[in-house]
C-alpha cells in the first residue's frame, strides 16, 4: 500500500511508542496527564448490556485518572461509513475499536500509531493473543492494534428437531446439508436450513468459513493473490447453491438482509442457521423478561433446546471466519499515552470479565490472562463452552495469508456472495460464476497489491 | 457569488474526483478517464445501469398515471374532497425509511408476518407463502411499488394545481361543442397540464434515478445484484471498498444524460412560452 508520509509518521510513531514504553513501567500503572480528554469509538452490538458495560468500564478509567472519556458508538451497519468520514474529515477518535480488516486498512492509510512497544507491555502483563488471532493486528512486522475479543459465528440448531428424526448434530457442512434434507417440512413452513448469501457478515462470513474449511483461499500464505479456479472451489459453490436448489431453505432466504435468520430460527421456522451469540442473548433475554408461568416455561425450554454448535468444518478442517475486535490509537490522538492507558484498563482481566459477564457469550476475550479469568463464565453450559472455544477455530479475512487491504476489499466488494447469487438468481453455471469471481479478485489485487 | 460557489464547487470536486484514483485516506492521483473506462467494461455496472433505468422508468410511469387519477378525483366536486386531499399527501410527508421498512414488511414471506402473504394465506388463495423479494423480478417490483407509493402524491398535487389553473370556459366551450368527459380530458385537460407533466416527470426522474434509501433498506441491492442502482452501488464502492474516485464516477455517470434532458426540456418550455 502506498503511504507517502510513512517515513515521517513512522518516526513519530516510534518516538511515541518508545516514550510510552519508558513512561509505563506496567500497563496497569500508566503515567497520564490530569484532565486528559479522550474520544473512544466502540461497536454497538445487538446485546445492549455489553455496550453499557464497555461504556461503564471506560468511565471507571476516567474517574480513576481525573480524565474525561467521550464514548461514541458505531454499528455493524455504519462502521465503514463513520470511519471513512472521520478519516477524510481528519476527525478520527483517539481510540477506536477496530474490526478484523481495519488495522491493515487504516495502517495502510497511515492513520494508526505503531503500538509495538505498548503491545509488548500488554503481552507481559496480560498475555498474548492466540497465534491465529494476533496477526490481525500486525502489519509489516509492527503491531498497530491490541486484540481484545473475538465475535465468531456458531451453528445454531434446535436439538429437539434433530432428536425427533434421530439425526446426528452436524460437524461438517455436508452433514448440515444432509440433516437439513431430513428435517425439512415445507408443508408446515419449517425448513432444514436458513443460510443467506447477502451483503452482511451472515453472508460473506459464512462463505469464507465454507471456503477456508474446504481449503480454498484467494490469497496465499504471503498474502498474494492465488486463483480460486479449482475443484475445491467447485465443491464449495456446489454446496452454496445446492442448498437453494434442493428446497431445504425458506424461499426468501436470499433476500434476508440482516436479522431475518435470527428471527426465523427463534420463531422455529428453520432447524439450523449460522449466527453469532445474539440468538442466545435474545432467548435468554426473553426468558428474563417472561412474567407468567406458562410463558416462562416455554422460554426455559427454548433456552435449553437451542444449541450453539461449533461452526461446521470441511475436508480441510474447521475454520470459522469471525470478527476480531481490537483497539487502535489514531495518529490524531492528542494524548497517546492516555489513550494507551485507557486501552490497558479496558484490556485488564477485571474489566474484561465485567464486560464479558454482560455479553451473553458474544464477547470471547483473547489475551491469555483474560481468557483464564473467564473459564467459570464459559463453563456454565454446553453453548457457553463452545463460545469460550471460539478462538480455536478463528480465521481472518484472506486466509491462509495475513489480512491485507486487498483481502479486506475482496470481502467488502461482496464478490464472494455475489458468485453463488449469480448461479441461484441469474442461472449462471458454477464454473462461470467462479471465473467471474476470480477475475474480480485478481483485479482487486492488481490495483491494490497486497 | 456564494450561491454559485456552493453549487459549482461540489460539482467541480465530484468531477475532479472521478478523474482520480482517490482511495479513502490517501491523496488523489489524476488517472484521466480510467474510472470511466473501468465502469464501461464492468459487468456489475452494466447491471446497475439496466436496473436504474428499469427502476426509474417504471416508478415514474406509475406515478404519472396514478398522479393523474388522483388529481382527477380530487378535482371533482364531492363531499369529502378536502379530507382526501390531505390524506393523499400522507405518503409524501412520511419518512422514506419508515416507508421502506413498511413495504418490506408487507412483502415479507415470513409466516404470520408479511401482510400480502398473511392475507392470501388466510383467504385460502395460497397454501404456502410467496417469496416476493427472493427473485430479481419480485424484488424490483417491490422497490418500484414502494418508490411509486412514496412519490405519487407529488404528481397528484402538481396536476391538481395545474387543473385548477385551466380556465373553466374551455370546458364549457368543449361541452357546448358536444365533447364528452373523455374528449374534454384529452383535448382540454391534458394540453393544459403539458408543462406540469414535463416538469414533474423530469424532476422525479432525477430524484428517482438517484434514490438510495428505499433500495438500501428493502434489498441492499439484492438478491445478488438484481436491484443494485447508481446510488447503492456508488455507496458500496465508495464506503465499503474505499474507492472514492470510482464511487463518485458511478454517481455522476448519469449526469450528462440528465443534463441533456434538462437542457432539451428547458429549451422546449422557453420556446413554447416565447410562442
Amino acid at each position: 500500500m502506498r503511504d507517502r508520509r510513512l517515513s515521517r509518521r513512522n518516526f513519530l510513531a516510534t518516538a511515541v511508542g518508545t516514550s510510552a514504553a519508558l513512561a509505563l513501567p506496567g500497563v496497569a500503572a500508566p503515567q497520564i496527564k490530569k484532565g486528559a480528554s479522550l474520544r473512544l469509538w466502540i461497536l454497538k452490538t445487538y446485546v445492549e448490556p455489553t455496550n453499557k458495560a464497555v461504556e461503564a468500564a471506560a468511565q471507571r478509567w476516567a474517574q480513576k485518572h481525573g480524565a474525561q472519556v467521550t464514548v461514541e458508538y458505531f454499528t455493524f451497519e455504519d462502521m465503514q461509513t463513520k470511519y471513512v468520514a472521520a478519516i477524510e474529515n481528519k476527525n478520527t477518535p483517539d481510540v477506536g475499536q477496530l474490526e478484523t480488516g481495519a488495522p491493515a486498512r487504516f495502517t495502510g492509510m497511515g492513520q494508526l500509531l505503531d503500538l509495538t512497544s505498548f503491545a509488548r507491555q500488554v503481552e507481559g502483563e496480560i498475555g498474548k493473543a492466540p497465534a491465529n488471532v494476533a496477526p490481525v493486528t500486525v502489519i509489516g512486522g509492527k503491531t498497530y492494534a491490541i486484540p481484545w475479543y473475538i465475535m465468531p459465528a456458531f451453528w445454531y440448531v434446535w436439538r429437539d428437531e434433530f432428536e425427533k428424526k434421530k439425526v446426528k448434530l452436524p460437524t461438517t457442512f455436508e452433514e448440515a446439508k444432509a440433516a437439513a434434507a431430513v428435517l425439512n417440512r415445507p408443508n408446515e413452513n419449517f425448513y432444514g436450513l436458513g443460510q443467506s448469501w447477502n451483503r452482511t457478515a451472515d453472508g460473506y462470513g459464512v462463505m469464507q468459513s465454507l471456503m477456508y474449511s474446504y481449503g480454498v483461499g484467494w490469497a496465499n500464505k504471503d498474502g498474494k493473490y492465488q486463483s480460486i479456479k479449482n475443484a475445491k472451489m467447485q465443491t464449495v459453490m456446489k454446496w452454496a447453491t445446492d442448498i437453494y436448489k434442493e428446497g431445504i431453505q425458506p424461499a426468501d432466504t436470499l433476500s434476508w438482509t440482516g436479522s431475518q435468520n435470527n428471527e426465523a430460527f427463534i420463531a422455529k421456522k428453520i432447524a439450523q442457521t449460522s449466527n453469532g451469540p445474539s440468538i442466545t442473548f435474545a432467548l435468554e433475554n426473553a426468558l428474563a423478561k417472561a412474567t407468567d408461568a406458562k410463558d416462562k416455561k416455554m422460554r426455559e425450554e427454548a433456552v435449553a433446546n437451542h444449541v450453539a454448535l461449533p461452526h461446521p468444518g470441511g475436508p480441510d478442517g474447521r475454520r470459522c471466519w469471525g470478527l476480531a475486535l481490537s483497539f487502535g490509537v489514531f495518529k490524531s490522538a492528542k494524548d497517546p499515552e492516555a489513550a494507551m492507558s485507557l486501552i490497558a484498563h479496558l484490556l485488564s482481566p477485571e474489566e474484561t470479565v465485567k464486560v464479558m459477564n454482560e455479553s451473553h457469550g458474544q464477547f470471547s476475550p483473547v489475551l491469555d490472562k483474560a481468557r483464564a479469568a473467564t473459564r467459570d463464565y464459559f463453563g456454565k453450559n454446553e453453548n457457553y463452552r463452545n463460545f469460550g472455544r471460539a478462538a480455536e477455530w478463528f480465521v481472518a479475512t484472506g486466509w491462509p495469508g495475513p489480512v491485507t487491504a486487498a483481502a479486506a476489499e475482496v470481502q467488502a466488494s461482496n464478490v464472494l456472495t455475489d458468485a453463488p447469487a449469480k448461479v441461484i438468481v441469474d442461472k449462471w453455471s458454477v464454473d462461470q460464476a467462479i471465473d467471474w469471481a476470480d477475475k474480480k479478485i485478481k483485479e482487486t489485487y492488481d490495483t491494490l497489491g497486497t | 457569488m456564494l450561491v454559485v460557489g456552493l453549487i459549482v464547487y461540489p460539482i467541480y470536486r465530484a468531477v475532479w474526483l472521478s478523474f482520480t484514483d482517490k482511495l479513502v485516506g490517501y491523496p488523489e492521483r489524476f488517472v484521466g478517464l480510467r474510472n470511466y473506462i473501468y465502469l464501461a467494461n464492468d459487468d456489475a455496472f452494466h447491471a446497475v445501469v439496466r436496473n436504474s433505468l428499469v427502476f426509474t422508468v417504471s416508478s415514474v410511469a406509475l406515478k404519472i398515471l396514478t398522479g393523474l387519477g388522483m388529481a382527477l378525483v380530487l378535482h371533482a366536486t364531492w363531499r369529502w374532497r378536502n379530507f382526501f386531499r390531505g390524506l393523499m399527501l400522507l405518503p409524501w410527508i412520511s419518512s422514506t425509511v419508515i416507508i421502506a421498512l413498511t413495504w418490506r414488511w408487507m412483502f415479507d414471506s415470513f409466516p404470520g408476518r408479511g401482510f400480502f402473504n398473511s392475507v392470501l394465506l388466510d383467504v385460502g388463495l395460497l397454501s404456502r407463502p410467496v417469496a416476493f423479494m427472493a427473485t430479481p423480478e419480485g424484488a424490483m417490483m417491490a422497490v418500484v411499488i414502494a418508490n411509486w407509493w412514496r412519490g405519487f402524491p407529488f404528481f397528484g398535487v402538481s396536476y391538481l394545481a395545474g387543473m385548477q389553473s385551466i380556465p373553466g370556459e374551455l370546458y364549457e366551450a368543449a361541452s357546448v361543442d358536444g365533447a364528452g368527459s373523455w374528449r374534454r380530458f384529452w383535448y382540454v385537460t391534458l394540453p393544459g397540464l403539458k408543462h406540469v407533466i414535463i416538469v414533474t416527470t423530469l424532476l422525479t426522474f432525477i430524484f428517482t434515478i438517484n434514490d438510495f434509501n428505499i433500495i438500501y433498506v428493502m434489498t441492499r441491492g439484492g438478491p445478488g445484484t438484481a436491484t443494485q442502482v447508481f446510488a447503492t452501488y456508488s455507496y458500496e464502492v465508495a464506503f465499503n471498498q474505499l474507492r472514492w474516485g470510482r464511487g463518485v464516477t458511478i454517481s455522476i455517470f448519469a449526469v450528462p444524460l440528465l443534463v441533456v434532458g434538462i437542457a432539451l426540456v428547458s429549451r422546449y418550455l422557453l420556446r413554447e412560452r416565447a410562442a
